[in-house]
This record gives C-alpha cells, structure tokens and sequence, in this order.
C-alpha cells in the first residue's frame, strides 16, 4: 500500500468497460520450404534427430515397462514412467532456441523436455566447457562410463551421457543425474539449464517464478520456462504462481534497472488431458487454455495457442515471445498444444478416449510428417534419416545395456540419503555485488531506535524495564534480518505487509526506508506462491526470507512446505542448495483459525530445519544461524511475545553478530528436582510454575528451552533428566501429535532407568482455539503444569489442583477424540 | 475553556508511548489539524494533530519521555487561563502492575478435580524405574514401601527417605540393620546346574550312610610335636635332593595303619547279619578333586614303609585328580577303613560321614596349641592335631572305638621312622 499511488474514487467510480484484444491461436502456417532461409540443413536434421532420439529413449522405456524387453536386453523398472510419445515436437520446439542460461522446470511428464533442453545445451556449449561440465559433475562418474571405448567427438560424447545420466536417474543408479534420489519425475541437471521436474501436478508454478524472480533481482542472463500440462490449469498453486508473477509493482514500483515484468514463460504443454479427465470439453472451462491470459492482466498474459506438433511453430513462437520478455513485458502464457499418444502411464487402458482419436493424431505425427517435409524439400534423402533412426536405436540400446549393469552402475548406499537430507553449509553471502540499500545502516529510523533501547529486561535494582524502552524479541529478529541485507546481496524478504506496514506485527518496521523494491516487497495474498517462489530463488542460488503472517496460514502452502521446501536438496543428491527461511508467526486473540501452533506438522516432514526461538537473545542468535546457513529453516515465532525483553542471558542480547547452533537446547533456570522442557512461549508458562514450585513447595524446577525442534540434541535434556528423574514438557500446541510426544517418548526411551514418574505432556486441549477472553482454557497455563506434576508425577503437599490430569480423564478425552 | 490533549491509545497491547517530537512549543497558537507532537509504541511511530483551535498552554511531557497512555499530554485554551487542574500526572515506574484476570459471570460448572489423585492402585505395586534403581544401591526393598507418588507409586524419594529412616532408628551398625526382606524368587540370586554324576553317586551314598548306619563321632588329640619335629627334617631333606617329602597326612596315615593292625575290628565292613574283618589294611584316602570327593584306596598299605606309603597316596591323589584311577579302587567295599584330612583349612573338629559298609573313619584336624605338660612340672604350650572318629555303632561300641582312637594317638606321638 504505497503513499505514493493515489486511489482515486472519482476515477474508480467512474463508469467504463473492459475491452479484451485478440488471442492468436495456431497462426503460425509456414511451410518448411518457406522457412528454408531462416533455418540451415542442419538445423533441420538436428530438430529432427533429437525428436527420434526422445521417441526412441520414451519406446524403450515403454517396452521395458510393457514386456521388460528392449533389443535383446532385459530389465524390470518397477517404478514410474510417465512416457510422453507424441509430444516431441512441443519439447524439441520449446529447447531449440533456448541457452544454457535459460532454464526449465517440468512436471511429472518431462523426460521430452530434460532431452531436448540437454541436446539443445550439447550443440550451443563449446566443447571444452561441455567436458568441463562432464568431468565435474560428480567427480566425472557418469562421465567415465559412457567415454570408455568411445571414439568419436565431444558433442557425441555429451549425448551419451545426457542419455545415461537421464536414464540411470530414471533406474535409480548412483550415476544418474541426481544419484537415483530423483527419479523419473524428478529427474533433472543443472549445468544444462534443466531445473527440477516435479511429480506434483502444478508443482512448479509458483517454483519456476522464484527463479525468474531470482534471475530479475540478480540481474542474471537467460529467462525460465515453466513447462507443465493443462491440467495444472485446476491447481491452487499455478494461478497463485501466475498472480505473482504479474504483480503491477514489477513495472510500475521496481527502481529503474529492475522495472518490468519477470522473465518467464508459462509453457502449458497441452496434450488435451489430465490423466483422463479432457480438459478441454470435461474438467475444465476454458475451451481453449490460452483464454486465461486474457482475465490476468493488461497484457492478456500475451497469451497465445501454438500448434505443439509443429516444431518450427514452438521454435517462431519461442522466438518471438523471447521479445517481448526483453522488452520487459513479461511473463508470457503460451498454450502449446500436443497430444500424448502413449498412455498416462504404462497401465493406462485408455478407457477414456476412443481409437479413433489416438489413430487420427497418430495419423499426423509429427515425426513422420517432419520427415516426409525433409525428404520433399530435399534436404535429407530417405536413406540418410533411416540411418540416423539405427543409429538412434543402437545408442539407446548401448545406454540402456550399461545402466542396467549393476556392476557399472551401481544404486547408492542407503544410509548415504541420511547425509542429504541437509547440506549444513555456512555461507555468509550467496550474492557477488555489493548488497544494493537505501541508506546507511546507522542512518536507519529503527536502527537509531533501538539503539536507545535497553538490552536487559531488568535494571540495575532488577527491575523491569517498561515496554517501550526494553529491546523487544522483534528487535532482535530484526536486527539479524538487516544485518545480513547489508551483507548478502541476494537476499530478499517478501509477505504479506512487509513493506509499508513493516509486517503485521511491526518486526520489519525499518526495513522499507533501507531497501530498494526488488529486496523487500508485498507479495499477493497467496501463500502458496510466498513458499513456491522462495523455493525457486532459494534452489536459483538466491538467499530469502518469506513470511507466512499466521501459522494457521501454513496450510495455504501445504504442497510447498511439505513437498517441495524439504526435498529438492535431497533429490537433487544435494546439487542443489536451499538456503530458504520462512518466518511463521504463531497468533493469539483472534480465535479458531489465527492462533494455532502448528511446529509438530513441519517438525514431522523430514528435510526442514525447525526452530522456535521464545527470547530476544535466542531469537537473534538463531535467525542469524537461519541465514547463514544453506537449509531450509521454519522460523517460528510467537505474537505473544514478540514485546518480550531479555531475561535470561547476562548483559542481555548482545549488539554485535553472534549464532545460535539451530539444535541445542538451553538451560533457562537450572533446578534439581524436575525438569520442564518448554517449546516456544510457553516457556513463560513454565517459569511462572517454576516460581510457585520454589515458593510453595519447596522444589526447585530446571527449565530447559528446546529452542529447535529438528535437528534436537537430547544429550542436555537426558543429563536433566537423570539427575530429577521427572519431566514436564509443555508447549502451545494440541497436544494430541504434538511434537511434544515425540520427545517424550525418546526420553522414555533414552532414560527410562532414570525416570521417577512418566513423561507428562502439558499442551493445548484437542479443541478449536477458542477467543481470547477463552484462551487459558485452551492454552497451557502455569496452574496445569503444576496440576500435572501433583496428579502425574509427584503428589504436591496441600496443592489443590484445578485441572483433570487423572488417567480416565485421560483416556474419556482421547475415548471422545477431543 | 482550555482542554487537556490525550496521549491515544493505539492497539489494545499498548500501554505507554514515547514523545519523539514536539511541533509546537508552548504559548504557539494551534489550529484543529495542525500536528501538535509525534510519538511512537514499540511497533510504529504516530502524529498527533490538534483537535481544537487554541493556544498550546501547557506541555506536561518532554520528548524522549514515556507516557501512560490516554495520560494528559498538553493543555489547550485561551491565553491566560487556568491549567492547574490539568497539572496532576501519574508518574511512571518501569514496573506494570500485574492485572489480575477475574472471570466473573463465569456460571459454568467447574469440572470436578478431585484434590487427591484418583488413578488408585489396583492390585500391582507400582515402582517407578528411578526408584528401583536407587533401592538396588540402597539395599532396600521397594516393594515394602508406602509410595507417595501418584496412585502411591513408589517413587525416589521413598527409597531414600526409608533409607534414612533405617539409619537413624538403628544406629547400632549392622547386626542392628533390620532384617532386609528379598524378594523370594528375585530371579537374579543363583542358577541353575544339573548335576554331574560324580555328584549324584556322592549324593546318594551319603544319604544312604546317614539313613542306614549308627555313626556317631568321637573327638581327641595328640601331641604333634614328634609330627612336626619330622616334617621339619623331612622338609630339609626334600630340599637337600630326597625323592621323599613326606608330609604330616602321610605320618598319620601310617600311624593309622598300625593301629589298625592292633584293632582288627575297626579294620571291618559291617554287612548286616555278618562282619567282615580284614586281615590286611586297604586304606582309603578322601581326595578332593574338581569332580568332586574321590575316596581311593590304597591296597595293602600295611606292607608299605613310610615312604613306600607316602610315595603310593600321592600316586593315587594324582590319579584321581587327572581321571586314571580304575574305577574298582574307588567302590567302597575296596577299602577297609579311611582317612580324610581337613587339617588344611585350619578344621579343628568335624563329623566324617561313614563309607559304607567300612565300619570307621577318621578325620584329621588341624593343629592347635594348647597348654600340656613339658616335662618337670613345666606347663607350656605343646601343638596338638585333633583326631575325630566316626564309627558305626551297629559294628563297635564306644570303648573299643576309643581304645582304637587311643591307639592311632600313641602311634603318633611315639612315630619312629626306619631308615
């Protein structure tokens, strides 16, 4: 909401129409003949060869999936293979014009692609760089299967390893492109410009424009393409992803030298179904997918149809839409049609559409028309393209006999995906300029502010220092956020509110004054795309910072945070870096679906660092560990206490650049009679209960702060626990899941010879967050941990409990589901 | 009339804020509109206009300062007028007062807690893992503990405090402790062997000899000085390269062999309605090996000298010890009476069970001092070595039994040694 563009009613008011232009849908009707002068001969013979050699690739897969027989050579692949027969021309169309600094994403059904993108990359790299990448690539493995016996040049050279590195990531092998982690639907290889491919429909909507984002605010070469089906027309995260993409702020806010539109081309590769459903004409309303761009913005998207079983018509169109995206008018929706001859997948019946259709498009294949165009235009005799396709053939079979050997290509040690799981790195800038800012740091409003601000929560005589004055949890968030600004040129931080209002909940007041449009800007109400697009620019090279306002917002980002966030380092055999930090704000006040501590969903999806810091010295310290480091981390943070002041470490939260491991717990207060392990801001809670356990009865507490919840270090809470022999742990979440569960029952485990009483959990009632005036009936309040350790654990003299922990109570709850 | 300017409030959280700027000074004249002060909350910065036309008569906070929300900030009126009223503000202290949170109208029923815990025990005594632990360093017993924990789970602290309590009422040391109850099948206080067979024969013959005979013990000494006065030399001469180290079992043995020459029916097998006295002495030796007691006897031992015996018992021990000896000298019919010797783990007096059928067996002691006459009415200490007779009744009757233990005495004390 800037101050700057004025909303005027008198304008807004008045009474007009919208006028949409025209969408050109297959315009393109040139002849080869006619294209014979843009076109060289052996432009021709290459786009033909690499569609023979993606339908020959795709029907050998075929056959190994339908008889597990291909040429003489037998193999059973038990997993996926979603072939795409028949779309070779839409994929050969769509690479043939791109360079190695232009990159694609794909979906489940993009083996086309990752060929025709490799056998583009092949012919435009020089040679020398082209063995550089070979030999690089994990330590040149693939590299020396495939150059064993072969005599021939570096460009061949390049095609069997493209061949053999797609396909042994297809069969699961060590050398394939992402060590077998990937697999058939995500297979993918950076050097070449072919980003991941995602096995989920839609999937890299919202991913590809993180990366156009990534190379818009870096200012790096190359545009993306986005190349998934039709049917991720339906998907939440595709129209999320498109809104994005098309902000008016890119042309209207962005400073000179960043103003225009992303870089970016929507590819819907539009072979007319989404598994069975028929887009056009069942599943959808569209009619024609080009449409949609006419209702995203001014520009209608440039939207167009192009006949995908003509090459030359992707390759003109690609051509001409590389324009307008130069002119800074992107991104650009293209709706290239193709049909899938093959099934969805080896088991497809085809039950849901007629032979007729299959053999009227088989009828116009675009191979064997392209062929019959080269032999009448007499650019290749019939001879010459036989022996390209036994060339073709006896390739592929010499590929499929080495990646099938399991002496030569071997699967990985299991035990090794535990070491891809996080790449741990420590990097201070993933930038290479000087980090572009407004104003010097100590010229900043909020910088000078805090400034006077107290850095204890208590004085001198230990009083507590009043709010306004005390150096708040938001500050230390804040102050670790700018400081890497000033140090990491690629880091960006984007949300709802971010700019103007300096978030919802004031931590990034200060941030606007410091920072130029394409470093901090407000991202559409869209959730999806906020997690998406940082997973693009993260996976780019790019360090971020997206904000989800409410934890109970997570939801809205349910595929990227569970599916994608976690798992592109690991299935990329950890090629790819992922340094993403997603603060989350954990609400209260406002009822049933804005105060809801969700840490235990993503604490359970393995490939995500969780933290949740509850103090201002915890807060900075870890969120400085977040961004420097190369992971993914969920940020949690807690709206009751981001006014908080320090309280526990000497001489408060220190000015200077410090880290926190993520992983190590803290020992708040120590004690020796009980434990209580506290996630987040209950560790509040926990003091106060602490407090009377001293006052009133004599005990004293050890209160230990988990601080993260993956990775966790138990050694501290283990040591705790032998000596008191009793735990509490209690945090905001429903305790039915809760994380908390999960640590107790490792400390069952762990130190069950030690335990004086079982773990308790102290968490929030299995309900709807009730509204505020409610909330000490739902949340944990200090009366329940001590009402927990009297009934569960150790029998408190006179206490009168005021809450049920009894075990039929227990069990009456969990009886009722509630 | 002059009217007092507001510090807002904004948001529900906030409690204070800080001045930042004052637009106008005092005595300024202000117009509704005009910004009067800019102030700031922890989460944003914030102007505030005047609302009425005026003169600014009065400024009651100073930048930097903090104020109480909706606190009088300033005063606006008519030049001249009275703000004396306006003048009472609140100081403020970094402390916040706690509010106390009442829930009145609250008209729902409570549900009821009970004040004691209500999981009860059922049947089982409930331990926790700590406790036991501690009662297993303690030497306590936790299931005998009242547990306070919940449900009356035994807990640390039980231990601990019984452990304490055990001290404090017995300080006497530990004849005093009271007696600690283990729990009878602990499963961790022994295993289980199956016997061997030396075992099971051993077994079952000394039942048999204690059911079937009337043995009964009868205890002496005699003066072992002639015993040790020989050891000592025969020790010498072992060193000095004799073939021979004769020691005091062997002395007795022969001691014993002579005597039974003079008290055949001690030399006998009780076989019922008959005895069998034996003219010549097979005298059996109890050896202990690790299969257990072997009783081998040494045939003939009458025609031995000492060495010739000593020689022959250390063979057949030896025997018995690596498994050669032949199973016909070890049947207790082989040996006519039997010598068994503990002497070397300092017994002083025991009761021999009977090898049936032999009629007596002596058991030799260890050797003690005891005060004895040393000749011209000198009384001192003289070493002694206990005999202890077993004999069956059924064969002998007590006098001969004591006249035969008599005899192995003097045949100790007055042992001569041929050459």
């Amino acid at each position: 909401m800037p101050k700057s563009q004025f909303i005027n009613p008198k304008e807004v008011r008045k009474p007009s129409e919208i006028r949409f232009g025209t969408i050109p849908v297959n315009q393109y009707q040139k002849t080869l003949k006619e294209e014979m002068k843009r076109f060289g001969r052996d432009d021709f013979l290459r786009i033909y060869r690499d569609m023979v050699i993606i339908r020959e690739f795709e029907t050998m897969l075929n056959l190994i999936k339908t008889k597990n027989e291909y040429q003489g050579i037998q193999y059973n692949h038990p997993g996926p293979a979603h072939l795409s027969i028949g779309q070779e021309a839409a994929a050969v169309g769509m690479a043939y014009t791109l360079s190695i600094d232009d990159y694609i994403f794909g979906s489940h059904r993009s083996h086309g692609e990752i060929l025709a993108k490799g056998l583009s990359a092949i012919s435009r790299l020089p040679d020398e760089r082209l063995m550089d990448i070979m030999k690089n690539y994990f330590g040149g493995a693939a590299l020396r299967v495939v150059e064993k016996g072969y005599k021939g040049d570096v460009k061949g050279l390049g095609i069997r390893f493209l061949l053999y590195g797609t396909l042994a990531e297809i069969f699961a092998r060590e050398n394939g492109f992402n060590k077998g982690l990937g697999g058939s639907m995500h297979a993918f290889f950076t050097p070449f410009g072919i980003y991941p491919n995602n096995a989920i429909v839609g999937g890299s909507g919202d991913i590809s424009v993180g990366a156009a984002l990534y190379k818009k605010v870096n200012r790096k070469p190359g545009l993306v393409v986005c190349n998934i089906g039709d049917a991720s027309m339906g998907c939440g995260p595709v129209w999320e992803g498109i809104s994005f993409a098309t902000m008016d702020q890119f042309y209207t806010l962005w400073e000179e030298g960043y103003r225009g539109g992303l870089p970016l081309v929507f590819n819907f590769m539009n072979n007319c179904y989404g598994m069975g459903g028929q887009t056009m004409g069942e599943t959808m309303g569209f009619g024609i997918l080009a449409r949609v761009g006419a209702g995203v913005n001014p520009d209608m998207m440039h939207a167009e149809r192009v006949d995908g079983y003509n090459p030359l018509a992707v390759i003109d169109a690609f051509e001409r839409k590389r324009k307008v995206i130069e002119a800074g008018r992107g991104p650009v929706l293209l709706d290239t049609l193709t049909y899938r001859i093959s099934g969805h997948s080896p088991s497809d019946a085809s039950s849901y559409r007629s032979k007729e259709e299959i053999e009227a498009w088989m009828a116009e294949d675009s191979i064997q028309w392209f062929r019959t165009q080269l032999t009448e235009a007499n650019i290749a005799s019939e001879n010459e393209l036989d022996r390209m396709q036994q060339e073709t053939t006896t390739l592929i079979r010499e590929i499929l006999a080495l990646t099938v050997d399991d002496t030569i290509s071997p699967r990985m040690h299991a035990e090794l995906i535990g070491e891809m799981m996080f790449s741990n790195g420590s990097v201070d800038s993933f930038g290479t300029g000087k980090p572009e800012v407004l104003l010097p740091l100590e010229e900043n409003p909020r910088v000078q502010q805090i400034a006077k601000k107290e850095r204890f929560a208590f004085d001198a005589q230990g009083k507590p220092v009043s709010k306004a004055k005390v150096f708040q949890l938001r500050d230390a968030i804040f102050e670790a956020i700018i400081d890497r600004f000033y140090k990491d040129s690629s880091l960006i931080a984007y949300g709802e509110e971010n700019r103007d209002w300096g978030g919802a909940f004031a931590v990034y007041r200060g941030l606007t004054e410091a920072l130029p449009y394409h470093r901090l800007f407000n991202s559409p109400i869209s959730e999806g795309a906020i997690v998406g697009t940082a997973i693009g620019y993260g996976m780019c090279g790019g360090r971020v910072v997206a904000e989800i306002m409410y934890c109970d917002f997570l939801g809205r980002a349910g595929d990227e945070v569970f599916n994608q966030l976690p798992k592109w380092q690991s299935m990329s055999g950890n090629i790819i870096k992922m340094p993403v930090v997603i603060r989350v704000s954990v609400g209260s006040k406002y009822g049933a679906q804005h105060s809801q501590d969700w840490s235990s969903l993503v604490a359970h999806i393995p490939g995500l660092k969780v933290v949740f810091p509850a103090t201002p010295y915890d807060a900075k310290g870890l969120m400085n560990a977040a961004l420097q480091g190369t992971d993914p981390v969920i940020f949690f943070e807690s709206q009751r206490i981001y006014d908080i002041g320090e309280m526990f470490h000497q001489g408060g939260v220190p000015r200077e650049y410090y880290e926190i491991p993520i992983g190590e717990p803290d020992i708040k207060r120590p004690g020796k009679d009980i434990t209580i392990l506290s996630i987040g801001a209950t560790l509040y809670k926990a003091i106060s209960a602490a407090d009377i356990l001293k006052n009133r009865y004599g005990l004293e507490a050890e209160i230990i702060d988990a601080r993260s919840l993956v990775p966790f270090n138990y050694e501290p809470v283990i040591e705790s626990v032998k000596k008191t022999g009793k735990i509490v742990l209690t945090s905001d979440a429903c305790s039915r899941g809760s994380y908390l569960k999960d640590m107790a029952q490792t400390i069952n485990e762990l130190a069950f010879d030690y335990l004086d009483a079982p773990p308790v959990v102290v968490g929030s009632r299995n309900w709807i967050t009730p509204a505020h005036e409610m909330e000490q009936y739902f949340f944990p309040q200090e009366d329940w941990i001590l009402d927990a350790i009297h009934e569960k654990i150790l029998p408190l003299k006179g206490h009168q409990p005021k809450n049920n922990f009894a075990n039929d109570e227990l069990i009456r709850r969990n009886r009722k589901g509630v | 009339m002059a009217v007092p300017v507001l510090m807002p409030r904004q948001g529900q959280s906030v409690e204070t804020c800080i001045i930042t700027k004052w637009h106008k000074a005092k005595g300024d004249p202000v117009r509704p509109g005009d910004i009067l002060f800019s102030y700031e909350t922890d989460k944003a910065a914030f102007d505030e206009e005047a609302k009425v036309e005026g003169v600014l008569l009065e400024i009651l906070f100073q930048e930097g300062e903090e104020v109480p929300v909706l606190s009088n900030v300033a005063v606006i009126g008519k030049p001249g007028e009275d703000v004396s009223a306006f003048l009472q503000v609140a100081g403020i202290s970094g402390e916040q007062e706690t509010k106390t949170e009442t829930h009145a109208g609250s008209t729902v029923t409570e549900p009821t807690v009970p004040s004691q815990p209500i999981w009860q025990t059922e049947g089982k005594k409930r331990i926790s893992p700590r406790a036991r632990l501690v009662a297993k360093e303690l030497g306590i017993d936790p299931g005998q503990l009242q547990g306070s924990g919940p449900g009356g789970r035994v807990m640390e602290q039980d231990v601990r405090n019984a452990a304490a309590t055990r001290k404090k009422e017995k300080p006497a040391g530990p004849s005093a402790i009271n007696p600690i109850q283990e729990p009878v099948f602990s499963g961790e206080d022994s295993r289980t062997e199956r016997l061997s067979n030396v075992r099971k024969i051993i077994a079952a013959a000394m039942l048999t000899s204690l059911r079937e005979s009337a043995q009964l013990t009868h205890h002496t000494s005699a003066d072992a000085r002639k015993l040790l006065e020989l050891r000592k030399r025969f020790k010498q001469e072992a060193e000095k390269g004799s073939p021979y180290n004769i020691t005091i079992n062997d002395m007795v043995c022969y001691a014993v062999v002579k005597a039974l020459l003079k008290h055949p029916h001690v030399n006998a097998h009780f076989l019922g309605d008959t005895i069998k006295v034996f003219t010549k002495v097979h005298l059996g030796i109890a050896v202990d090996t690790e299969r257990g007691l072997m009783v081998p006897s040494l045939r003939n031992a009458n025609e031995y000298t000492l060495q010739g015996l000593s020689s022959r018992l250390k063979q057949i021990s030896e025997q018995c010890r690596i498994g050669s000896i032949s199973p016909d000298l070890l049947a207790p019919e082989a040996s006519s009476f039997t010598v068994t010797n503990l002497g070397s783990y300092g017994i002083e007096m025991f009761t021999p069970v009977l090898n049936l059928p032999q009629v007596g067996i002596l058991g030799v002691n260890t050797i003690l001092y005891r005060p004895g006459d040393l000749g011209n009415g000198i009384i001192g200490f003289i070493p002694v070595i206990g005999l202890s007779l077993t004999y069956d009744h059924r064969a002998i009757d007590g006098a001969p039994a004591s006249a035969f233990l008599q005899e192995v005495r003097q045949q100790i004390e007055n042992l001569s040694v041929e050459k």
